[in-house]
């Protein structure tokens, strides 16, 4: 497996829809904007967008050409570059996962792009955006293999191992249609809809004054605010349908596979993607129930994991569920991550908090009021339908607070509009930071926020205004006096 | 799983009150008191700009009021109340197993960072700390940041020995 090797010709053609893609704004620019001047000869403009095309081809295949990959001495070695040539070698155990995913052009020829992740963040990751199938396995394979074989002696042993994980290895959590469907169509694009169609009907009522003014043109304004606003809305439908079938497309076939040290997530339709995220990778995972979701008892999980880059945003936040009943979630969980417990009571925060968080949304409320009904004098008053909203609102957050600790997990919930529960296992918790103001500190509340790594930042659970006895009590059980950890 | 929760009850009232014993240079005082007039002479330019501008052209009088009014409240807030209070509540106390940091102003905060998930420490110092001696100390976990601003010197320089000497005992894959 040494000698280098260049890509599938293919890459040529990705590499040239990765230039246009960077190229067309300033092409844009270049090209049509002069477009409209005048004085200069009307051959210029195709020589010179003839001349970028040849330089993005050109460049391309040169790209193409100069890229080889190998594998040698325990490392993966790349070498790339036109005028600036980089190597780039990464050591098999700094290798975190191998990523096999195919795009739609990738999958005309039967090719898949393989995607080397490493600890160093984006710009240690390795990408071969088209080799073919078999190639791709046999480097997986070759990898997995050096790595586990830590003595060449062992070697055999490692190989029954591996065939055991492969046996062992099974799908525990498949996505079906209907679910899909009903994920995307429940999925945020709904709140974009509603919001939008509010808007546009609060528009609609607004234009009745309006007709009244101008009596001559009655009929015509109706029927234009009228097919005007249906116009609106179909658009709206038709955006939110279009959100909803792409959503589909994109987590199609969704599949979670476990083996004795990975989980596998694949999904997609025409991109397929295959994300590998070992398990001692995980620092903890997050339920979130969204406004139309919590109501139905379905929620969406996520896996917290350290790792994943930043050029591939989608690494950064991995759903392990996208849609699953409330009541499965726990059996679920306990197939894959037996470790996180999701089933406990969580202790609420105490009812004089409710008026804390209250006036929280009033500090913000009084002078958005204040501002509406001071410019918009008859319009404005109507502001004041915020307040039981706002109101509404806080207790919902107020409601849906609470904390709980169980054996060597804590759990943190909290809502902004979705609720959100964490779940951290104390040895994975970065810090915990507990904060109080002088109005929570005479009712004896704090806020209490805790930290886990997440992509290459952090995620944060947060509980606003618990008991701040509660506060200490999380603080012992995050540092015991005596151990310096019970792991 | 369940001697824990034995455990987490151990900790009753006196914790509350205990703050963390170390407190920061006094010469941080005059840093923050400083830096606070830096940023105060800026809204100082400026109200005086528009002060010039409003009698050469004539503007009405009442917004140089208020530009005033702002900026004398700043500096009174940015040069003396908030250095003070900030100094008075900023405490730290680095212990065998844990770091345990209380600041704020209006807002106390208290943070914890277990000594095994430290992945660095390093001491900063910008001209104005060099200037007084000082440096702050900047803990890094996986996932957070944490400083312990202006300390003196020899003693940031001493705390980040012990607490990379601490911290490198227990190795720990994130």
């Amino acid at each position: 497996m040494s000698d280098p090797k260049r890509l599938h010709p293919i890459a040529v053609l990705l590499n040239i829809i990765k230039s246009i893609k960077e190229l067309v704004i300033p092409f844009l620019l270049v090209v049509v904007i002069p477009g409209k001047n005048e004085g200069i000869p009307g051959w210029i403009q195709p020589l010179v967008i003839a001349i970028i095309i040849l330089l993005i081809i050109g460049n391309a295949f040169l790209q193409w050409l100069r890229f080889t990959y190998r594998i040698e001495e325990g490392e993966f070695r790349i070498e790339s570059g036109v005028f600036v040539r980089k190597k780039r070698y990464i050591k098999f155990d700094r290798i975190h996962s191998i990523d096999i995913s195919e795009g739609i052009i990738q999958r005309v020829f039967s090719l898949v792009k393989l995607n080397i992740e490493t600890a160093g963040g984006s710009q240690a990751d390795a990408v071969l955006s088209a080799i073919r199938k078999s190639d791709a396995d046999r480097i997986n394979a070759y990898i997995s293999e050096e790595k586990n074989a830590y003595n060449p002696f062992d070697r055999d042993k490692d190989e029954v191992a591996d065939n055991e994980i492969v046996a062992k290895s099974s799908s525990v959590f498949k996505q079906t249609l209907p679910q899909l469907f009903a994920m995307a169509a429940t999925s945020g694009a709904v709140g974009v809809f509603l919001s939008g169609a509010v808007a546009f009907i609060s528009q609609f009522d607004e234009m009745i004054p309006f007709q009244r003014i101008f009596k001559d043109y009655e009929d015509f304004i109706e029927m234009g605010t009228f097919i005007l606003t249906l116009f609106a809305l179909v658009a709206l439908l038709a955006v939110y349908v279009l959100a909803t079938l792409s959503m589909v497309i994109k987590y199609a076939s969704f599949t979670v596979i476990k083996t004795d040290e990975e989980i596998v997530i694949s999904r997609g339709l025409l991109e397929k993607r295959r994300l590998t995220i070992p398990i001692h990778k995980i620092q903890g995972i997050r339920i979130m129930e969204n406004l139309i979701r919590k109501p139905l008892g379905l929620a969406t999980v996520y896996i917290e994991y350290a790792g994943g880059s930043m050029e591939d945003k989608e690494s950064l936040s991995i759903m392990l569920f996208p849609l699953i009943r409330k009541k499965h979630l726990q059996g679920k969980i306990l197939e894959i991550l037996p470790v996180y417990e999701t089933d406990t009571k969580m202790k609420p925060i105490p009812k004089r908090a409710l008026s804390r968080y209250v006036f929280r949304k009033f500090l913000y409320l009084i002078p958005i009021i204040g501002a509406l009904v001071w410019f918009f004098r008859p319009w404005g008053y109507l502001s004041f339908l915020l307040v039981p909203l706002a109101i509404f609102w806080a207790y919902m957050q107020y409601r849906d607070a609470g904390w709980s600790i169980e054996g060597n997990l804590l759990l943190l919930s909290s809502r902004f509009f979705s609720k959100q529960t964490l779940i951290m296992q104390r040895s994975r918790i970065q810090s915990i930071t507990y904060k109080k103001s002088w109005f929570q500190n005479r009712k004896e509340l704090a806020t209490i926020t805790a930290s886990i790594k997440s992509g290459i930042t952090s995620r944060v659970g947060m509980v606003a205004d618990m008991e701040e006895k509660d506060c200490l009590i999380i603080k012992s059980w995050y540092l015991p006096e005596k151990a310096v950890d019970s792991q | 799983m369940d001697d824990d929760d034995s455990i987490s009850i151990t900790c009753p009232e006196e914790e509350k009150h205990m703050e963390p014993e170390n407190r920061i240079s006094n010469k941080a005082l005059t840093v923050w008191k400083i830096s606070g007039l830096i940023s105060c002479s800026i809204t100082w330019i400026i109200s005086i700009a528009v002060l010039v501008l409003t009698i050469i052209f004539d503007w009405t009088y009442w917004v140089i009021g208020a530009l005033v009014l702002i900026s004398t409240i700043q500096s009174y807030l940015a040069i003396f109340l908030i250095p003070s209070v900030k100094w008075k509540r900023w405490r730290y106390e680095v212990r065998n197993t844990e770091i345990d940091i209380q600041s704020g102003i209006f807002i106390i905060k208290r943070t914890l960072i277990p000594m095994i998930r430290v992945q660095h420490v390093e001491t900063k110092q910008g001209p104005l700390l060099r200037k007084y001696d000082l440096a702050s100390v900047e803990i890094s976990t996986a996932a957070t940041l944490h400083v312990i601003p202006a300390l003196d010197l020899a003693e940031a320089d001493e705390l980040r020995h012990y607490i990379s000497r601490m911290a490198s005992v227990e190795e720990e894959d994130v």
